[in-house]
């Protein structure tokens, strides 16, 4: 069958089987969190996995990338080890930062996920010292920060973008733009309400995409994400996307329009989207997918027995790791 | 006096070719003085009434804002602005919704702000009102770049009947593209790629495009169409259109060089020019890919899909500003007798 | 061969060496270079004191100039720490901490707790501090207790030429995030200092004075004013000894309380503000372990509970002095007598 989309068959089934992960993942934590197993703060990512699979699917180990409070779907589709993630999310001693994280805070340094964040802006500089890294140990790694509309009105983003382009850095501004600063509108809380605007006014370029169609942030990442690598510089992505769930797991979600939700599950769930190209074209075969769909399902099952079934942390480690020595 | 639509989209001019190609971005601030200097124009052409489509793109809470302003300062000279009562869903399906209503509502004529993709969306929804377009896109083969003011007189001038109308307006061609039974248009090219996804929507990689079918190709036109203004150029008012068969280039007898799209020149084959007659069917040379219909990737299609592009002559109404301006001249229509001095915008 | 160097030359140095040991050493701040993008002279200010003067020369491409933006280049530095590079950032003033505090206490300071032991983040914030110069409330603070209630931060605040290098030299080698403390009256300060590099490990306090009859544990430009008030009472037959802290996070408490089990009387002096300072912090942890040595109360000599004053009348009074310091241990003294 002629492939007429720019992955090949296999690249389309690791995509969708990241985004399939990502979306098991978060549903399931939707799930258990209502039971009350799940201790703290939880952010979904459920509805939002076209963009950060799109733009990973472009990235090395060596390319760093600083998430947000949102961050268990970059997680997932930068290669972070899921069993790690939920036994994270239970505060279990095998988790990903051995329970000392939790949600807001996984990382994994050997696969350049330089940690989700509980501080909205704070990954803008971050990135940009990863950026300046690859510029002087002289390979050619990105730093992909992400941030959302409400992180997009802190200092810290706007400082970085600035140093960004007089450094020329390989740095890419993705602003995840899903309308609700937790539960401040976007037309409220941005004043020119165009982040292009906002990449012009720092003399870099940007570009805004459906955040829901898979195949335009894959396209779109993977020019910017060129640009930056072959030395030309830094630049702002915009993805237009869609909250799932509520701005944290037991947020009521009162501000949102009735049926919003709904309608968007029904017509603006970038997985369907994704499946329904792909299958229409032919690429892929529906059993193909359901058995990807089976395999996460195994995987997240497992992930989530083994995270219930796995030992606290020892009371010595309350004190361990606060620095490489002391 | 009929009231005036707007249409002003703001999601225009901001997709991939900001990346690839340097592309301008026209700021929303940039974008809500356009409007205010349109309404400006208007004013003083004695329209009293504007309709606006809604968008949360930042436009409306600029003009709002500034209108308010100029409202407690008691300098306002403006026509009442009024936004449609609509959902905003920020995508193209507003631009579509807002031309249906205005054409509904039976406004004189709807002024577009936006490139090719956004006047393609409105003239195809827009039925007989006719539209003056203002171009704030990325690609702008169709909408004139003119100053704003002037295409607010010239509108203001039309749609009240002081410039006749077979002077103040002009039929235009356009293109329908038919997928299994269901219609889309063009105003200026409808491409034919290889790729079979629609992406990023825009199309610059070259060595995908298989076809291009035009309205009008001018020499020193920008984008597709400029490929048949460098090989076999013509105008917005013959009743033809053209054809030219594309190839990968080197893979084509003859390969041109040509402006894709705003700072990105590009090499494509050429392997047949011709010449579309109206309302004859055609079909293109590759039995899958994507259809761009002005410079975006709308449509797929493959083996199994019934696909044919088909000229229309006399399709939609534009305001054609400079007739407009020239006969105000020559009949003084923007001359006040009084003695006393006045401002235009008190002139209605 | 006893060669003397102003702290202002003994960091120039240890950046210079360190810069030239290490490729990956990179030092960054504002003015550092001074003159970028400027029509006149490249190298024009060094750094707003001075201190790196010439090292652009021999290192171009380890010294980078950034704009006023200190959230943006601390947290560039500390992201570049987890990326492979040992970035050194100069803060012109520790007053301006408040801008990029986040960068450092929320993200380098928790990373290795945070993310279970697996990240690294050498870096190094060389910031300066203290008052003395009529720069008012925004321009002279000492805040080192800021940085010490942080866990993951390592505190560092040297008193002199010698120890400035040697322990700069062992931030920049350190895998922790250091805040390294330079009191801006102590630059022009001469000691003799070794050409050779040399590491001063952290966490060994400095006896700068041995003495039997009172401790006064102090650091940064308050060890020499102990030092003074120390000669002075020592005409008058008190013999004190003083404790130079050096890093404050690690704190060398085990020194602190061996000389007070042998002096059994202790003053803190500290210049940064009472409440929750240095000295409280010290005084404190005698209190709980060595509380059965003590022979009176401690006592505590710190800048007030107030901002700094501009008017000079008003700053001097503000800074600890040492006749401030010598009334102090006097009163300790005097109020036990032996």
């Amino acid at each position: 069958m002629n492939n007429p989309f720019p992955l090949s068959r296999d690249g389309l089934l690791t995509a969708y089987r990241r985004m399939k992960t990502i979306r098991e993942f978060e549903e399931r934590l939707h799930v258990e969190f209502a039971k009350g197993d799940i201790a703290g703060f939880v952010h979904l990512y459920a509805g939002e996995e076209a963009a950060g699979v799109g733009i990973m699917m472009h990235l090395e180990d060596h390319d760093r990338i600083a998430s947000t409070h949102r961050g268990h779907g970059h997680c997932i589709a930068k290669g972070v080890d899921v069993r790690a993630m939920m036994a994270e999310i239970y505060g279990k001693a095998t988790g990903a930062c051995a329970g000392k994280g939790g949600s807001m805070h996984i990382a994994d340094l050997s696969k350049g996920m330089m940690g989700a964040n509980g501080i909205l802006g704070a990954g803008a500089p971050l990135i940009c010292g990863a950026g300046l890294a690859a510029q002087k140990l002289g390979h050619d790694g990105v730093g992909i920060t992400f941030f959302g509309d409400g992180a997009s009105n802190q200092g810290t983003v706007l400082e970085s973008m600035n140093l960004a382009a007089i450094w020329n850095l390989p740095v890419i501004f993705v602003v995840e733009n899903n309308g609700y600063a937790e539960s401040t509108s976007v037309d409220y809380a941005v004043a020119t309400d165009s982040y292009v605007d906002r990449a012009a006014g720092f003399g870099m370029p940007g570009i805004t995409v459906d955040g829901t169609d898979f195949f335009a942030v894959y396209e779109a990442a993977g020019e910017v994400i060129r640009r930056a690598r072959e030395g030309g510089g830094p630049s702002l992505l915009e993805c237009k996307m869609i909250r799932f769930y509520g701005h944290f797991e037991g947020d009521a979600q009162t501000y949102r329009a009735p049926g919003e939700i709904e309608e968007n599950r029904a017509h603006r769930d970038c997985l369907k989207i994704f499946t329904g190209k792909i299958l229409e074209a032919g690429v892929v075969e529906s059993g193909e997918l359901a058995r990807i769909d089976s395999e996460v399902v195994g995987l997240i099952d497992d992930a989530l027995e083994s995270a219930q079934a796995a030992p606290l942390p020892s009371a010595a480690e309350l004190t361990t790791d606060v620095y490489v020595t002391y | 006096m009929r009231a005036i639509g707007i249409i002003a989209n703001p999601v225009s001019a901001r997709d991939i070719r900001r990346i690839v190609s340097h592309a301008g971005n026209l700021p929303i601030n940039d974008r809500a003085n356009i409007v205010l200097r349109l309404l400006t124009g208007l004013a003083a052409a004695a329209v009293t009434d504007v309709v606006v489509m809604p968008e949360n793109g930042g436009i409306r809470t600029q003009l709002m804002r500034t209108i308010e302003r100029e409202r407690r300062m008691g300098t306002l000279r403006l026509p009442a602005v009024t936004y449609l009562d609509m959902p905003v869903t920020s995508t193209f399906a507003d631009s579509a919704a807002a031309a249906r209503r205005m054409d509904d509502m039976g406004v004189g004529a709807i002024v577009v702000l936006g490139g090719d993709g956004t006047h393609r969306v409105v003239a195809s929804s827009c039925g007989q009102i006719p539209i003056a377009g203002v171009s704030t896109g990325t690609n702008n083969a169709f909408p004139e770049f003119r100053e704003p003011t002037i295409t607010g007189l010239a509108v203001g001038l039309a749609a009240s009947g002081r410039v006749p109308a077979d002077i103040a307006l002009a039929l235009n061609k356009r293109l329908v593209v038919t997928v299994n039974g269901r219609h889309e248009i063009a105003l200026v090219d409808v491409a034919v790629v290889a790729e079979r996804y629609v992406g990023a929507r825009a199309i610059w990689k070259t060595e995908s495009f298989r076809d291009l079918f035009v309205t009008f190709g001018e020499a020193d036109g920008i984008g597709m169409s400029s490929l048949v203004g460098l090989t076999d150029p013509l105008d917005r008012t013959t009743p033809e259109g053209r054809r030219i068969r594309l190839a990968p280039a080197g893979a084509a007898p003859r390969t041109l060089a040509f402006p894709v799209a705003p700072g990105l020149m590009g090499k494509v084959g050429i392997l047949s020019v011709e010449t579309m007659a109206p309302d004859i069917a055609c079909r293109p040379s590759v039995n899958s890919g994507s259809i761009a219909l002005d410079g975006e990737r709308e449509l797929t299609f493959g083996k199994a899909d019934d696909v044919s592009i088909r000229l229309e002559i006399d399709a939609f109404r534009t305001v054609r500003v400079s007739h407009c301006m020239a006969f105000a001249a020559r009949h003084g229509l923007l001359v006040h007798q009084s003695c006393s001095p006045c401002h235009e915008g008190e002139s209605r | 061969m006893a060669r003397t160097l102003s702290m202002m030359a003994a960091i120039n140095e240890a950046l210079d060496q360190e810069m030239s040991r290490d490729p990956t050493v990179v030092v960054l701040g504002e003015d550092i270079v001074g003159g970028t993008g400027s029509p006149g002279e490249d190298d024009a200010w060094g750094g707003a004191m001075g201190v790196t003067k010439g090292l652009i020369h021999k290192h171009p491409g380890q010294l980078i100039d950034t704009p006023l933006s200190e959230s943006a280049y601390i947290g560039a530095a500390i992201g570049a720490a987890t990326c492979g590079l040992r970035p050194v950032a100069e803060l012109m003033f520790v007053d301006f901490m408040g801008v990029c505090l986040d960068q450092i206490f929320n993200q380098a300071a928790k990373f290795r707790y945070m993310f279970g032991g697996k990240a690294e983040t050498p870096v190094v914030i060389r910031t300066t501090c203290g008052a003395g110069f009529r720069a008012a409330a925004q321009h002279s603070q000492m805040l080192t207790p800021v940085f010490t209630h942080i866990p993951g931060l390592k505190v560092v605040c040297p008193s002199n030429a010698y120890d400035t290098k040697g322990l700069l030299i062992q931030s920049i080698r350190d895998n922790d995030p250091v805040i390294f403390l330079e009191h801006k009256n102590l630059y022009d300060h001469e000691t003799d200092v070794p050409e050779e590099s040399y590491a001063i490990p952290f966490g060994e306090a400095n006896i700068a004075r041995e003495g039997t009859d009172v401790t006064i544990v102090t650091y940064g430009m308050m060890v020499p004013y102990s030092l003074e008030a120390s000669e002075t009472l020592k005409g008058e037959g008190i013999d004190v000894e003083v404790i130079d802290l050096r890093t404050l996070s690690p704190i060398d408490l085990d020194t602190v309380f061996e000389s007070v089990e042998m002096t059994g009387r202790l003053v803190c002096v500290d210049e940064a503000n009472p409440r929750c300072s240095i000295a409280s912090d010290v005084a404190a942890a005698v209190a709980q372990e060595a509380f059965g040595s003590l022979k009176g109360p401690v006592a505590m000599v710190t800048a007030p509970h107030a901002p700094v004053p501009f008017s000079s009348a008003l700053e001097d009074l503000y800074i600890p002095s040492p006749e401030r310091i010598a009334d102090s241990v006097r009163r300790t003294m005097g109020a036990h007598p032996s």
